[in-house]
């Protein structure tokens, strides 16, 4: 155990300039995670303290709402902390082939994992005292929600933060295993992986069982139902669509490379050999757009219905549950893009950073910098638009059964989604742009 | 010292110099290389082999001196050229083999060698057919779809070859090609490299530590301290 505390403070003290980017990365990606997963769950706390009788559909939207956003959330931890083994990787190699007993790397990879993941959390905790006031100005349930009811509280806030480090550091074991079992195994590519043609079985089968589920929950037309069989078929698809997702990812870019002509030009090649290398690394990386297409299209419809409700006749209790919908349904959104945009920054940065030998030796043969990034862009934006097109689609299948086509194709419906699915992509592109100046350092010190 | 051939020049640099803060690593080499010759660069660690090679091939900027490639469009300064006008270079009239072959992990050895084509706007037909002749050459028959982490050492070096061979550029800089293999597969992979650049009429700039590597090639230099202080010219070779 001394060993390994020892080791571990050498290798975070002497860290290089490359290494100490590749260090900050995951400390920023726990604490975006943090401050947005504690301010999502205290804000939800909320409703369950609202009374009278629209209470349970107020519970039930904000439990969907957590839902929606804390699947991407804790993918993004999940990739802070693979980030933060990949880092490791090398050292733990080297030291596995120098001897290093098991029990030693081991310590190492939770000690290390544990020490990035508790600084990001706690920069998160900030993250979250700064973001309650600014949310606390908005009003629900005909009230200022206030910074009080966004704050978590002492105990939420530390079961939050004991849970988030525990993931970091069962994700850091797992990605362990290459290590311990083969020292050379981490950094030895020698084929590309496959994906089994079973995930999308999988997804056919799930998908099916959402509508029957829809279906049957459409007999009974209470809003309440509706919200539920939203809640059922949302978390089964996105389930099933991040089990399926690398596999649809690895078919298209595989089409791509075998497909020929004078339009294939280097920066292709490059992408999608990049997403085929490893597809379900690609679909992390997009993975927090499927996110915000399937909001888009339960927003769009969200949208759609409340226009009809307004247009039937309402009270004033109606409109007050029309407002807080549109207020419920706007908060989500800028949350699942924030997670999205961060998702895709923190990916990206350490894409690069893990990456540099290639890019290096890019630039020995001639490719010009523009060329580098251009290929980087399309890696990430080729499989997006499968991404938001496929992830869009599964959502209107699965709310067919529930609102009919009326609702799905009403102009407002179909408005919102189409500027949704847009300003998803745009995300995604700028948080991608943000990162060219990191490939232009690295291409340049190489 | 400066290093001069009878044979019109390829490349010549004047009074290169290059510095990484206090540290001098190139302190005003001049030397001239000729079409279709082959010159080894050796010397200690830190003597400035790399940084030599790197300035000849425009990867790093000279801080003085000039370095001037006899182009078919005729001379062009190498040390004036942006970063874009450097990449066009390298792309279009310089190859590499480096002693990690820095092949792309993600690519086929196919596309590897396809790749400085593609890069020049070679429609991919073309592009992997000309891989796939250089592929050959280099004895590589039935390796076209292997990723680099599929071959032995030696193969991916001789990858590297032929990516270097593919765009018929002027001039082919190694560095340390043989640093990781063993002796036979060092000779193997010396002996492609030789007959597919100055056996075609390229010349060959090598960078090395073995003696063995700089006996075969037509001249030798050693550098220490950032100069040039010794050259021969190998016997065999020269007759």
């Amino acid at each position: 155990m001394r060993t390994a505390t020892r080791l571990t403070g050498l290798m975070l003290r002497r860290s290089t300039d490359a290494n100490r980017a590749s260090l900050a990365l995951p400390v920023v990606a726990f604490a975006v995670v943090t401050a947005l997963t504690l301010t999502v769950l205290g804000g939800a706390r909320f409703f369950f303290t609202i009374e009278g009788p629209t209470a349970p559909l107020y519970q039930s939207l904000a439990a969907l709402a957590v839902t929606l956003l804390l699947i991407p959330l804790l993918t993004l931890c999940g990739s802070a902390a693979r980030l933060s083994a990949r880092r490791r990787d090398q050292h733990l190699s080297t030291l596995r082939l120098l001897g290093a007993p098991t029990r030693t790397i081991t310590t190492m990879t939770v000690l290390e994992s544990t020490v990035l993941a508790a600084a990001g959390t706690l920069l998160g905790v900030l993250g979250h005292l700064a973001l309650a006031p600014l949310l606390g100005l908005l009003t629900f349930h005909g009230e200022r929600l206030g910074a009080g009811h966004i704050l978590l509280g002492v105990s939420g806030t530390l079961l939050c933060l004991v849970g988030l480090i525990l993931m970091a550091s069962v994700s850091a074991l797992v990605g362990l295993r290459g290590v311990v079992v083969s020292p050379l195994g981490v950094r030895t590519r020698q084929s590309a992986p496959r994906l089994s043609w079973a995930r999308a079985v999988a997804v056919v089968a799930a998908l099916g069982a959402g509508m029957l589920a829809a279906q049957a929950l459409r007999i009974d037309q209470g809003t309440l139902s509706i919200v539920v069989g939203l809640a059922v078929s949302f978390g089964l698809t996105m389930a099933v669509l991040n089990l399926v997702g690398p596999w649809v990812l690895g078919v298209v870019a595989r089409r791509q490379v075998r497909r020929a002509g004078g339009r294939f030009t280097a920066e292709r090649l490059l992408a999608a050999r990049t997403v085929l290398d490893n597809p379900r690394a690609a679909w992390r990386q997009v993975s927090g757009v499927a996110l915000t297409s399937f909001v888009a299209v339960f927003a769009g419809v969200g949208l759609a219905f409340t226009n009809v409700l307004a247009a039937g006749g309402s009270t004033p209790e109606d409109d007050l549950l029309l407002a807080d919908l549109r207020t419920g349904i706007a908060l989500t959104l800028v949350i699942s893009f924030v997670t999205v945009a961060a998702s895709v920054a923190v990916n990206q940065g350490a894409d690069i950073l893990e990456r540099r030998e290639l890019f290096t030796s890019l630039e020995r043969i001639g490719m010009p910098l523009d060329g580098m990034d251009r290929a980087r862009r399309l890696a990430v934006l080729s499989p997006l638009r499968v991404v938001a097109l496929g992830s869009a689609a599964a959502a209107a299948l699965l709310v067919l059964p529930l609102t009919g086509t009326v609702l799905l194709t009403d102009p407002l419906s179909l408005g919102t989604i189409a500027a949704l699915l847009a300003a998803g992509i745009a995300v995604v592109w700028v948080a991608l742009r943000a990162t060219s100046p990191l490939l232009a350092r690295v291409v340049a010190d190489a | 010292m400066h290093s001069t051939v009878a044979a019109p020049p390829v490349l010549t640099a004047v009074a290169v110099a290059k510095s990484y803060g206090p540290t001098v690593a190139l302190a005003g080499v001049s030397l001239q290389i000729a079409a279709a010759e082959s010159v080894a660069v050796m010397g200690a660690s830190g003597s400035g082999k790399t940084t030599l090679l790197h300035c000849l091939a425009g990867i790093i900027e000279p801080d003085a001196g000039a370095v001037t490639l006899a182009g078919p469009q005729g001379a062009l300064r190498v040390d004036t050229l942006g970063p874009e006008g450097r990449s066009r270079l390298r792309r279009q009239h310089y190859g590499f083999v480096f002693q990690q072959g820095l092949l792309l992990p993600e690519l086929t050895a196919l596309e590897n060698v396809a790749l400085p084509l593609l890069l020049d706007g070679v429609d991919r037909h073309r592009a992997e057919a000309e891989a796939a002749h250089w592929l050959a050459q280099l004895g590589l028959t039935g390796m076209e779809e292997r990723r680099p982490g599929q071959l032995s050492g030696g193969q991916h070096q001789r990858v590297a070859v032929a990516r270097a061979q593919v765009g018929s550029p002027s001039v082919v800089f190694a560095d340390e090609p043989t640093g990781a293999l063993d002796s036979r597969t060092s000779e193997q992979v010396v002996t492609a490299l030789l007959q597919t650049t100055t056996g075609a009429g390229r010349s060959l700039v090598v960078v090395t530590h073995d003696q063995r590597v700089a006996a075969v090639c037509d001249r030798v230099l050693e550098l220490s301290d950032g100069l040039i202080v010794n050259e021969h010219v190998n016997r065999r070779r020269a007759a």
